[in-house]
């Protein structure tokens, strides 16, 4: 594997800045598996009970409360 | 640069888009894995539990039905392959996060160790907590009505264990600036951990719901033991994965 380290010199003990859309990309991210996972109609009505329905059994073997 | 060479923490940190995208890729892999383990496994702990709400919706007519009315059996196991595939990619894209802001902190000489390592915190954190607190069921076992106040459950769980992760790495942090030893500070952070982690059990309600009298026991258990090992998948994929990319 080609390595970060490789790629450009790095340290162990300085914090990788991280930009902001990332932070956006991460919030982004959170909402859609909150949406796929936990949103039972509240934010998408109807959408979100199919995506409830389709995506059933990932709810359930992730671990997460479900009927 | 010879000098500095010698003088690691003068050099830049990795940037953070290589790592995102490294870490997407495994996460992609471990949802994959995950997937084929649910298709694998899971889902055959999964059909009893569908065949017992079969038999009561014959049993009694109108009552709730909740699993074929919208989508075939066929549809649902592609949408829990997929559903846990989009899981693993999102559960990357804010481990990447995480990781490049704890990575300077983490103990361990190499990326792999130190993804390795916040990869087991995160199992510890959302799989092995919230299973001795509020274990997976499968279908047929839930209450519809309850589902509400066991997510406030299961979400307090998932709060209280990263408050106790953040609570123990600060203690560690003060006990390293103060210069105590390595065992010292190991003994006090595990025993720290410890009394957290009981009070989060101790204290927080448990699941509503009782296990309906027809569901049998090895049902429930053979799904839950099925469910920890598709998570336990998902988080050692990321781990090893992620960290062989990354390093
Ligand atoms: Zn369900």
């Amino acid at each position: 594997m080609t390595s970060l380290q490789h790629a450009q010199p790095s340290s162990a003990h300085t914090r990788i800045q991280v930009p902001a859309w990332a932070w956006a990309l991460t919030l982004l991210a959170i909402f859609a598996l909150y949406l796929v996972a936990q949103d039972n109609g509240v934010v998408l009505a109807q959408f979100g009970d199919t995506a409830h329905e389709f995506f059933h059994d990932a709810r359930h073997s992730l671990g997460m409360p479900c009927h | 640069m010879t000098g500095t060479l010698h003088r690691p923490h003068t050099l830049q940190p990795p940037p953070f888009a290589p790592l995102l995208g490294r870490m997407v890729l495994a996460g992609l892999v471990a949802g994959a894995l995950a997937g084929i383990y649910s298709l694998l496994v899971t889902e055959r702990a999964i059909a009893p539990a569908l065949d017992l709400e079969e038999t009561r919706a014959a049993a009694e007519r109108g009552a709730h039905d909740h699993g074929g009315a919208l989508f075939s059996r066929g549809e649902q196991l592609v949408g829990g392959f997929l559903g846990t595939l989009l899981a693993g990619v999102v559960l990357a894209v804010v481990f990447a996060a995480v990781y490049a802001l704890v990575r300077h902190r983490l103990p361990g000489h190499t990326d792999l160790a130190r993804v390795c390592l916040l990869a087991g915190i995160g199992f510890g954190i959302f799989a092995l907590l919230p299973a001795l607190k509020i274990p997976a069921n499968p279908p047929a076992v839930g209450d519809p009505a309850t589902v509400g106040t066991r997510t406030a459950v299961y979400g307090a769980v998932l709060l209280c264990g990263i408050v106790s992760a953040m609570l123990v790495a600060a203690l560690v942090s003060f006990l390293r600036s103060r210069a105590v030893s390595t065992a010292a500070t190991a003994t006090v952070a595990v025993g720290t951990l410890a009394v957290l982690l009981g009070l989060v059990l101790g204290l927080l309600p448990g699941s509503p719901d009782p296990i309906a009298a027809d569901v049998p026991a090895d049902v429930v258990w053979d799904f839950r033991v099925a469910s920890l090992g598709q998570l336990a998948v998902l988080w050692t994929t990321l781990g090893l994965a992620g960290g062989w990319l990354v390093d």
